[in-house]
């Protein structure tokens, strides 16, 4: 796999802009494991997400605080059990990651692995045009299961996602929270006070968006080019990061209405909008918005006339 | 910098390429910018003298379609003014305050009529020597009286049957007591309330000779005349009167409570009643004459549960023990009063005009019979608010003669008959000479503010025509005997009928919206802004390309529109003054002829939509904003609001800077966004709170919340400004080696000595609050005027002239280079035959942005003098944001995009900063003091100069800084002089009409949140919140609309001029 061409996958799906020439490609937009598990969870999770959330409401309101911390170890748990059951994570068996980390895999079975299942999914992901790669991914699958011996791959597999989604939780917490309490703080929230509410907000937002990015795509320098450039084309995890930030930036809009009812407390509605907003991104971004990119400029990458 | 060379290569310094804009810059930002680009060289330098006269035309037209850009920009200032004005006039009803007061010595009458019999009292036989007055706020009519289902599926509400203790007495008892209707006048609020019932006059928005800052009633009111009368007063409850009415109370026995705390039923109330019933007692009977009670619960239960709920039921019995025990320790010489200031609506709050805010009750109650009814069928109180109420400025003239008290001046009520028919209901005597004394006193007033007012309309003489007919019935009766009850009557009737008239008259006048006129108002902003959206987004053509055609038809149509106008206000078909009717339909008949020009004109438009997120984003902002104003939270929190949008472009530009193919742009990009942000939240530390923040805000602008001077840290901020802003600003222009020429003497010198004056003045200001120097007030007073005039004069008058006649901050350097001749195809050679001489011009990458610059310094310097220490640094925040967005569009493309975006951030900066600067969209915020920074007296013109320098320094100095959104980094072009047709080909053309498109997109923004500030006001105009929040809003957004216009259209564009000469003088056209 000296050179995988370029992520057909993107180049069939993203109907919006032609990728980036100029630089090495990207990840291209990633799916939700194709195993039954897998689907089905996808769907679970953020409805469980969003129930919880939702149920827990009055106790939010009531103590913003401590009811935020006391939330953010399940979140962590129920985020990292997400991402484990449900997303291909950085460097493994995942067609989509490897076609785009041609260099990262260390072990030289994981090369093998992936260089396989790279030409099924490359192949197929071709001829069914896009999004719809659950079967052919599963073949791909059980064709590198039956290659090797299942027991022992299967518990190293797991193995690497524990170890993959413990480091992402790591990094979301020790990087993504105080990058986003200090946009917090940036965008307008007190300085001086309300820390607790600003960096319980901010983890909170941060497990929502970051952690599945990290578990996803590791540390690989394009993607997140790509991200801090918000060039992603839309997938499940891009649309969830994306969600969160966007309905986090509307939740900050009741907040100075003189209703004087207690959930317009500071950190709430902001919570509330990233929860909404990351069920939304996650649901857009894996059907309609599926490999879409946001654009600033209209007809971008393309000459302009004038 | 880009070197114009024979030899090239020699001169990329290692030293230079470590900035973008170095050498190499040109050709590099040629492809990824997609600009064309054409050959360039230095005119100087070129020489060729052939083309002297095809220059000077280049030049000429350049100066001609300046003119005429700046007459458009003209018209459109035009259209703004006659939009606020027509608005203005319908909506800002004003009233003049009479300073006059009424006297208990001076009867109201023209002619010295002496009393004829020696009375208790000053004007009229008193009837009681105490009074205790309870405010039951909210009580609303039909809480006081029995349900009496009117329509057949009405049921009792809850609040029905509560209070039953005044109902009761009024029919028991008719001579005791009396039940009426009791309607407000809006807007029905409490403060507004209070006024009308105690100075007896009509609310408007500005009562045009009071104070701005204070809430404090001066004119003449029952209050004032108890204490000149040397009454003890009493208040218990509402706090709101000490705001009225300050040290007017016995400060021992008075309790004031918050009001504010609708939330909390019964602190008020319990508070009023433990401190009232004591004062009842016959111990203490001495220590007062007058008590004010004002009893919040019912208000609070109607704005929490609203009227039909178990707690108004509640509160409404707790009101009827209070009143019966208040009854119970009553004496004889003591009147009761009960009154509601307004009513409720069906959810319980009020503020607004319908029937159920404005329908209040009065009940007044007295021991001693003395109250009687006319009639029988008036004997009962009457089961609708509508049957016979009276108007509650009734109160006062009725208050004061039961009192014996003079009437206030400007009462405009009647005195109420039940109070002074007597118990058999048949003094008519009493009640025509009552009626006479408060005709007398309408009279007085009427005359009084004829006199001041100046000219009046024609409604006058009928109602002189009334009060003629009432003195001369008066003058008929006979003098001997006792004249029959029916002639009383009909004088007293007549009395009144001219009381009832005037105050018709007076409402018309003051409380009644010009709904038409507002409607013009707006029809006239809204069709320019459209117009303005089609001239400055979606042209086709370039803007000045349909200048002559535009001017033509707006010329022809206005001068249309002012015969036309002209003529129908002299037929009489318009009842308008000529100049209004002619303004208005000059407006109007320019927005046609506009209209066709630039709609169907042969330029073409195209739909404006915005093809871009950063588009999209410049319409949100604006349109966001202006929706927020209709509501008073957003408005309240409108500098929250614009650090969030300012935080959200700062994000987005770092986002999109990302993107950014080029190292340098990104890295650049990224820098200047983060900078942006950055800078933004930390000017928002600079606040100064508006009231309706509070708790969630505290001001830091001054050294306490309390005080209007600088705390002594603070003193050390205009030092810093000095010395770090001068040396910010000479980095960005050392980033494109453009800091060479006037650059190094303005910024470096002047715009630094100018700074460090202006701290010496801050500190001596200080010294002077703080008497720190040994020094007279006088002598720091002339020193600091002086300071302040040297730095004035800097800023305006060097600065002007350095502006107008200063080289661009360029440095040309021609050396012979004996490097190998390896021209890059972007650059030219010279056509020097010498072929070895090495051009370098440092500066060129930002000739058209550095050189305009300077005008923004020039405004910066003056500006920031005018500011108080921290809004100093708040201004040097701003000018360092203002350069690091020039950056952030550079680097991200949006310089010759035609993006809106550029302009809009820069009027949400200038927005942003005005609140930054200690100012909020309150009256009270102005800085008025700022007026004696360079004067010792207010001098015409230049005391509101410098006010309006200090208050819309923000938005002026961003309006300066508009055109440099098309400038910064602006890439030298000239003329293709190989090309037959300059029209097409003039660069400075194509130049001018960016500025015109970005000058009319930050109009667009203001304009825009004018119109809808405006709209919102006249929507709401009886809103509660109306006076305090909407109005001030409105008259924020109009004022920031001119002094915006005016600025752009005499500086900003004008100062492009300058500036595009400057340069073309050097490299040609």
């Amino acid at each position: 796999m000296a050179s995988p061409p370029p992520s057909p996958l993107t180049t069939n799906s993203a109907a919006s802009a032609p990728p980036d020439t100029s630089n090495k490609p990207a990840a291209p937009p990633v799916n939700i494991l194709p195993t039954q598990l897998a689907t089905t969870y996808s769907y679970i999770h953020p409805a469980a997400l969003l129930s919880a959330f939702a149920a827990r409401f009055p106790a939010l309101v009531n103590d913003p605080v401590s009811e935020m911390a006391q939330q953010l170890p399940f979140l962590a748990l129920a985020h990292v059990a997400y991402v484990m059951i449900c997303l291909p994570a950085a460097g493994t068996d995942s067609a989509a990651t490897a076609a785009a980390t041609p260099t990262s895999p260390s072990t030289p079975t994981a090369a093998t692995s992936s260089a396989s299942s790279t030409t099924t999914a490359t192949t197929t992901g071709s001829r069914t045009n896009g999004n719809v790669i659950l079967r052919p991914g599963r073949v791909g699958r059980r064709r590198t299961k039956d290659s090797s011996s299942s027991s022992s791959s299967t518990a190293s597999a797991i193995r690497g996602r524990v170890v993959a989604s413990l480091l992402s939780l790591t990094l979301t917490t020790l990087l993504a929270t105080p990058v986003l309490s200090i946009l917090l703080i940036l965008f307008g929230a007190p300085f001086t006070t309300h820390h607790a509410q600003t960096v319980l907000c901010a983890a909170h937002m941060a497990i929502l968006s970051s952690l599945a990015l990290v578990y996803v795509h590791g540390v690989d320098g394009n993607v997140w080019k790509e991200v801090w450039g918000a060039k992603r084309p839309g997938d499940v995890v891009w649309g969830g990061a994306l969600g969160t930030c966007v309905g986090a930036w509307l939740g900050a809009v009741p907040v100075p209405l003189d209703w004087d009812r207690p959930w317009q407390a500071y950190p709430i509605t902001l919570l509330t909008g990233a929860y909404v907003g990351f069920v939304l991104g996650s649901v857009l971004g894996r059907s309609v918005l599926f490999g879409k990119r946001v654009r600033f400029e209209e007809g971008e990458d393309v000459k302009k006339v004038d | 910098m880009v070197s114009v060379t024979s030899g090239g290569p020699g001169l990329e310094s290692p030293t230079l390429s470590d900035s973008r804009n170095a050498g190499p810059a040109l050709s590099l930002q040629s492809p990824e910018r997609n600009e064309q680009r054409k050959p360039q060289v230095p005119k100087a330098l070129a020489g060729g003298s052939a083309q002297d006269k095809y220059i000077q035309g280049l030049e000429t037209e350049f100066k001609l379609k300046h003119l005429g850009v700046l007459c458009v920009l003209g018209w459109i200032l035009f259209l703004h003014v006659v939009g606020i004005f027509f608005f203005t006039k319908g909506f800002l009803l004003t009233r003049m305050v009479l300073e006059n007061k009424s006297s208990c010595d001076v009867l109201p009458f023209d002619e010295a009529a002496t009393v004829s019999k020696k009375v208790d009292g000053c004007w009229h036989q008193k009837s009681f020597e105490k009074a205790v007055v309870i405010i039951i706020d909210a009580l609303r009519y039909d809480f006081t009286v029995p349900f009496a289902p009117s329509a057949e599926a009405e049921s009792a509400q809850l609040f029905h049957d509560h209070l039953p203790v005044l109902y009761e007495t009024a029919v028991n008892t008719p001579e005791n007591a009396f039940l009426l209707p009791f309607i407000a006048d809006p807007p029905t609020t409490t403060l507004q309330r209070l006024k009308g019932l105690t100075t007896g006059t009509l609310p408007t928005f500005i009562d045009a000779g009071s104070n701005f800052a204070g809430t404090a009633i001066d004119e003449d009111n029952l209050v004032a005349q108890l204490r000149a009368a040397g009454k003890n007063l009493v208040q218990l409850g509402d706090d709101t009167w000490h705001a009225l009415f300050p040290g007017y109370f016995d400060p021992d026995l008075t309790r004031a409570f918050d009001s504010f705390n609708v939330w909390d039923l019964h602190t008020v109330d319990n508070g009023v009643t433990a401190n009232l019933l004591p004062l009842l007692h016959s111990e203490n009977s001495t220590k007062w004459d007058v008590i004010f009670g004002h009893y919040l619960g019912v208000d609070h239960a109607g704005h929490r549960y609203g009227p039909n709920h178990q707690a108004m039921a509640a509160k409404l019995d707790e009101m009827d023990r209070v009143i019966r025990e208040i009854m119970a320790k009553l004496d004889d010489k003591t009147l009761l009063v009960v009154m509601g200031d307004h009513g409720m609506d069906s959810k319980g709050d009020h503020g607004g005009e319908s029937n159920d805010e404005v329908d209040a009750a009065l009940w007044m109650y007295s021991k001693r019979g003395i109250f009687g009814r006319t009639s029988a069928e008036t004997a009962k109180p009457p089961m609708l608010a509508r049957d016979r109420f009276v108007p509650q400025i009734d109160l006062v003239p009725t208050l004061s003669l039961l009192l014996g008290m003079p009437i206030p001046f400007n009462n405009l009520g009647s005195p109420i008959e039940e109070a002074f028919i007597g118990p058999k209901g048949n003094d008519w005597k009493n009640v025509m000479s009552v009626n006479r004394l408060t005709s007398a006193q309408i009279k007085r007033y009427q005359r009084e503010y004829t006199a001041s007012r100046g000219a009046e309309d024609s409604h006058q003489s009928q109602s002189e025509d009334l009060w003629r007919a009432a003195e001369n019935s008066w003058q008929k009766l006979p003098r001997i005997g006792r004249p029959s009850q029916a002639t009383l009557l009909s004088v007293s009737e007549s009395y009144k009928d001219y009381q009832r008239y005037t105050l018709q008259l007076c409402r018309s006048l003051w409380a009644k919206f010009d709904v038409p006129s507002m409607i013009q108002g707006v029809a006239v902003l809204s069709a320019g802004i459209v117009l303005l959206v089609f001239y400055a987004r979606s042209l086709k053509a370039d803007q000045t390309d349909i200048t002559k055609s535009l001017l033509t038809s707006v010329g022809t149509s206005s001068a249309v529109g002012v015969v036309v106008g002209a003529f129908l206000s002299f037929s009489g078909f318009a009842e308008m003054p000529v100049v209004e009717s002619s303004a208005l339909l000059a407006a109007a008949g320019s927005i046609v002829g506009a209209s066709w020009t630039i709609l169907a004109g042969s330029a073409g438009v195209s739909l404006p939509l915005p093809s871009s997120l950063w588009g999209w984003l410049a319409v949100t902002f604006t349109i966001t904003q202006s929706i927020g104003f209709a509501s008073n939270s957003y408005t309240i929190w409108e500098d929250e609001i614009l650090l969030f949008f300012l935080s959200t472009f700062g994000v987005l530009a770092g986002v999109s800077s990302m993107r950014q193919k080029s190292t340098a742009d990104r890295v650049l990009g990224v820098y200047h966004s983060i900078l942006f942000v950055i800078l933004g939240r930390i000017a928002s530390f600079s606040r100064l709170c508006r009231e309706e923040q509070m708790p969630f805000c505290r001001s830091t602008y001054y050294a306490s919340a309390t005080s209007s001077t600088s705390a002594p840290w603070q003193l050390a901020v205009p030092f810093l400004v000095a010395l770090i802003l001068p040396t910010v600003v000479r980095s960005f222009y050392a980033g494109s080696k453009s800091y060479e020429g006037a650059a190094t003497l303005w910024i470096g010198l002047g715009f630094r000595l100018g700074l460090f004056i202006t701290s010496v003045f801050w500190v001596l200001e200080g010294a002077d609050d703080g008497e720190w120097l040994p020094l007279s007030k006088e002598t720091l007073k002339s020193v600091r005027v002086f300071l302040a005039q040297l730095v004035l004069a800097l800023a305006f008058a060097a600065g002007t002239t350095a502006f107008i006649y200063s080289k661009p901050c360029i440095s040309i350097n021609v050396s012979q280079g004996n490097a190998e001749p390896e021209s890059k195809g972007k650059n030219v050679v010279p056509p020097q035959p010498a072929g070895r001489t090495t051009v370098t011009i440092l500066g060129f990458g930002n000739v058209h942005g550095t050189r305009y610059f300077l005008l923004v310094v020039n405004f910066c310097l003056g500006i920031i003098l005018l500011q108080k220490p921290m809004g100093q640094g708040a201004m040097g925040l701003l000018l360092w944001q203002i350069l690091s967005l020039l950056e952030i569009l550079d680097t991200n493309g949006l310089v010759l995009g035609n993006s809106a975006i550029g302009p809009i951030v820069l009027a949400l900066l200038g927005s942003f900063y005005y609140f930054k600067t200690g100012h909020q969209a309150t009256l009270s915020s102005i800085q008025w003091e700022t007026a004696f920074i360079p004067l010792s007296s207010v001098q015409y013109p230049w005391s509101p100069i410098v006010v309006i320098l200090n208050t819309f320094g923000a938005q002026i100095l961003t309006a300066i800084a508009v055109p440099l959104t098309v400038l910064w980094k602006r890439p030298l072009q000239l003329s293709d002089q190989s090309s037959s047709s300059p029209k097409s080909n003039n660069p400075s053309i194509r130049l001018l009409s960016d500025v015109v498109r970005a000058a009319c997109t930050y109009i667009l923004f203001f304009a825009t949140i004018n119109l809808a500030t405006t709209m919102w006001a006249g929507h709401l105009r009886r809103h509660l919140m109306l006076y305090r929040i909407f109005s001030p809003r409105f008259m924020m957004g109009a004022a920031v609309l001119g002094v915006v216009d005016i600025v752009l259209i005499i500086f900003s564009v004008a100062g492009v001029r300058w500036s595009t000469l400057s340069v073309g003088e050097i490299f040609g056209w």
